[in-house]
């Protein structure tokens, strides 16, 4: 079933005469997670914005198409330190500040509060104030207090810029769970190495349009990789001169060498 | 005093300028002001205008005192280019009175204290949100300005010296301050709108502050006090 359906959608913002995306079709279903890449400037976080039904509703700017959401929405932006309130105390509070504000019984904020620290590996966390928190910390705590309102459809937007290696394995994984939750994800990345083991369908933006959709299997295609949007080891492999197709994965290299 | 709950806080920091003002001078000032500065001593609850408040050392405390002794200061001398010195002594305490009594509600009341308070007593979130990020403000744009001078500092730029180099570093602090302040709030805007601040919401309130009914009884005496002072103002002969 689908979650979001976005129908021929442009968008301009205030006072610009240019769309900043045009004629963009899209649909995300419940349980399946798809990634926006592109070049800076490719139209991927106010893709998101439409979809989190922030634009132009709070950020202003014009819509043409339609845009249609069947579940509610999280988004999950990409500096941490300007999505924390300054309203709580401990990392506890920040993440029930959300679910306080949907007004649910608190033994529900309870649950969903720690469910989420608990996805997020932040129950060591809990006590902490969050301006004591390294930017990676505050990037997972702001995730589980998107979770914690569980929303039926979630949007990240460069979810990983700010996580160690260890974070970002902890993240693409939650992405997979959500999915197998039927939740549908919407993301849009530039560590396009994670894309083949957490997205199901890749989406390629240029200057605002649609230039190709497919499988992850796109980020080792040719002109993916023309464009500097390949997997590192699709790229290293069209570096050194070896013939397409070029590998996704390093198993794939791996047989392809073979 | 901290612990206070946070309309307690609001009351007392609203009654002692209201006192500063409607009492007469400079006696009532003195007063006034006496008490507001005794009171930016008092343990702090939130980071304040320091980022020291939540500290109970009595360093923090004489931060905020200091903060608020060289807030007041520069109103004392355009009182005295403008005006004679009874009349300076008069509108200072007063002035005075005013800028401690602010600054020691900033030191001494957590913005999420107050949003508590208010979401609990049935205000909508988001004016409650409103005041608080109003309370916060202070201490969050002084740290991004700490922030600033230090990025200059970085790039040869010394906020020391004469005249004409702290007005060239003022220029420097000043423009990256406020279009920063201004990205921000776009960007806060849409995380809090995502994270379910929007207008007309009632929240849910997590850990309400106690409020006793002597706290109650102490905030209807000072503003019984208030409007007693007021009508003997008017009234009294002599009382000016």
């Amino acid at each position: 079933m689908r979650s979001l359906l976005l129908d021929r959608a442009s968008f301009w913002y205030p006072a610009t005469e240019s769309p900043t995306l045009r004629d963009v079709s899209l649909d995300v279903a419940q349980g399946e997670v798809v990634a926006l890449v592109g070049a800076l400037g490719a139209g991927a976080s106010t893709l998101l914005l439409l979809a989190a039904d922030l634009a132009p509703r709070v950020t202003g700017g014009r819509l043409a198409g339609s845009v249609a959401r069947r579940d509610r929405s999280g988004i999950v932006l990409p500096t941490p330190w300007t999505q924390v309130s300054g309203m709580a105390f401990t990392v506890w509070d920040e993440i029930a500040f959300g679910p306080a504000n949907l007004a649910w019984p608190a033994h529900e904020i309870a649950r969903q509060v720690d469910r989420a620290l608990e996805q997020l590996q932040l129950a060591p966390l809990a006590s902490r104030d969050p301006a004591t928190l390294s930017g990676g910390e505050l990037q997972r705590v702001i995730i589980a207090a998107i979770l914690a309102m569980d929303p039926g459809l979630v949007l990240f937007d460069e979810p990983a810029a700010e996580l160690d290696a260890d974070g970002a394995g902890i993240l693409w994984r939650l992405i997979r769970l959500l999915a197998r939750e039927g939740k549908a994800v919407l993301l849009a990345t530039s560590a396009l190495d994670a894309l083949p083991d957490v997205a199901d369908r890749v989406v390629w933006l240029e200057g605002g349009a649609i230039r190709a959709v497919g499988t992850p299997d796109l980020l080792a295609d040719v002109a993916t990789c023309d464009a500097g949007l390949g997997t590192s080891i699709a790229t290293v492999w069209r570096a050194a001169g070896l013939p397409a197709p070029y590998p996704l994965t390093v198993a794939q290299a791996v047989r392809g060498w073979r | 005093m901290s612990r206070l709950h946070p309309y307690t806080l609001l009351a007392i920091a609203g009654a002692l300028p209201a006192f500063a003002w409607i009492l007469p001078a400079p006696s009532g000032g003195t007063w006034t002001a006496a008490v507001a500065l005794v009171l930016t001593l008092t343990p702090g609850e939130s980071p304040g205008l320091t980022g020291t408040g939540a500290s109970s050392g009595w360093r923090a405390r004489l931060i905020v005192l200091r903060t608020a002794v060289v807030t007041a200061a520069p109103f004392w001398l355009f009182l005295l280019l403008l005006h004679d010195v009874p009349t300076t002594i008069a509108i200072g305490l007063r002035i005075t009175t005013m800028v401690a009594s602010f600054v020691w509600l900033v030191a001494a009341l957590a913005p999420a204290r107050l949003v508590e308070a208010m979401v609990a007593s049935g205000w909508s979130a988001s004016v409650a949100y409103l005041l608080a990020a109003t309370l916060s403000a202070v201490p969050m744009l002084k740290a991004r300005a700490q922030r600033i001078v230090e990025a200059q500092r970085c790039r040869g730029l010394s906020p020391r010296g004469g005249v004409a180099a702290r007005m060239r570093a003022l220029r420097a602090l000043a423009l990256p301050l406020v279009l920063s302040a201004l990205h921000e709030v776009d960007e806060r805007a849409l995380a809090l709108e995502t994270r379910g601040l929007v207008p007309g919401i009632r929240r849910t309130p997590l850990a309400p502050p106690p409020d006793s009914a002597v706290e109650r009884a102490a905030r209807w005496v000072l503003l019984v006090a208030c409007l007693f002072a007021l009508v003997r103002r008017f009234t009294v002969p002599g009382v000016s």
